[in-house]
């Protein structure tokens, strides 16, 4: 749910990158932390098991500046990926105005990306909100790996709503950026 | 239940909200108290922190809520509707205020935890008040701030800034 506060002329919204355990979702946060100019980026905030696996969440803050004397910031969330933690993706979720559907290419996690795409689409459905009527982007990642499926396919199984999509190696940076333009552009675009 | 799309601030209500904050740290002597939204951004606050240590604060803060939540429905609990975090020297006690807002007061030994509840549970029924005029008001303050032009300036800063 974005804030609008016009007493202290702020916006905010809540981005939440989603997908299965590994598929670069911190990955994406650590480029766009990396690149983006140190005046528009807070400091990176994540909670990691010992195993350097989110735990919890990752958190970045981007502050546009002022846009027509408004300071817009955009917050940036990532949900753990592992099966186990399905109630803490939930909890990221709350209050998120824009989804980031992060899909792993390596042609053995068509399944667990299908069934992170259904999981999320129900817990959307349980904040009262479609996906089909949300802003909500699919990043292709992983692009680089051997074997990787091949978009069409991946569009074919994973895309039924036609939404934007993105070829990505966030490892590499490639794809990472044109993400973020476009998940943020559809989040103001429903403000 | 559906979450709203957005939620509009407007500067009187601000004042308002500053006013329940200002008097409950003053009258519980609490360092800082603060107004998130459960999504975890900050709305308003009384006492001196770094606003980006606020901002990540708000995002902790609302994320252990929101997670205890998950926790009460395990235990066939209903709900948490309060959290006490109690360190050695500071403590902090989270109230949510009607499913949307959350009321965070962060307090030294100096203060009785029991007083700190009290005081909480008066601002949160008077922040309660402040978030049904909030809810009822959106819309039309919302068409005030983000027309197409807005739309068209962020657009073109979002271009600008996230290059690669």
């Amino acid at each position: 749910m974005a804030l609008i506060n016009v007493a202290s002329r702020e916006i905010h919204c809540k981005i939440v990158y989603y997908g299965t355990g590994f598929c670069g979702k911190t990955t994406n946060l650590q480029y766009i932390y990396g690149r983006a100019p140190t005046t528009a980026r807070g400091d990176l905030l994540t909670i990691n098991t010992e195993s350097e696996r989110t735990l919890f969440f990752d958190f970045l803050p981007l502050d546009l500046g002022a846009v027509h004397g408004f300071r817009v910031r955009f917050h940036l969330y990532t949900v753990p990926g592992q099966v186990l933690y399905e109630r803490t993706r939930v909890a990221v979720l709350n209050g998120v105005d824009g989804v980031v559907f992060v899909v792993d290419s390596s042609p053995e996690k068509l399944d667990e990306n299908f069934a992170s795409l259904i999981e999320l689409e129900t817990n959307v459905r349980h904040l009262g909100k479609d996906l089909g009527e949300f802003p909500f982007v699919i990043q292709w990642n992983k692009r680089d790996v051997p074997g990787a499926v091949p978009v069409s396919t991946l569009d074919r199984y994973l895309n039924r709503r036609r939404v934007p999509t993105f070829e990505a190696s966030a490892v590499r940076g490639d794809g990472v950026f044109a993400t973020l333009r476009t998940i943020c552009k559809a989040v103001m675009a429903r403000l | 239940m559906e979450q709203l799309t957005n939620l509009v601030v407007s500067e009187g209500e601000l004042g308002n909200i500053a006013r329940v904050l200002g008097r409950l740290m003053l009258d519980t002597r609490a360092s800082h108290v603060l107004l998130l939204d459960k999504s975890g951004q900050l709305i308003a606050t009384q006492g001196q922190v770094g606003q980006r240590d606020l901002i990540a604060l708000g995002a902790l803060l609302a994320g252990a809520f929101s997670s205890s939540r998950h926790v009460a429905q395990i235990l066939g609990e209903t709900d948490f509707r309060h959290i006490l975090q109690q360190g050695v020297q500071e403590s902090i006690y989270t109230s949510l205020i009607g499913e949307q807002w959350l009321l965070v007061v962060v307090f030294d030994k100096q203060t009785h935890v029991g007083l700190v509840k009290v005081l909480s549970r008066k601002a949160v029924e008077e922040l309660e008040r402040v978030l049904e005029r909030v809810r009822g008001a959106g819309a039309q303050a919302r068409e005030a701030v983000v027309n197409v032009q807005f739309r068209s300036s962020v657009e073109n800063t979002i271009d600008l800034l996230f290059q690669d």
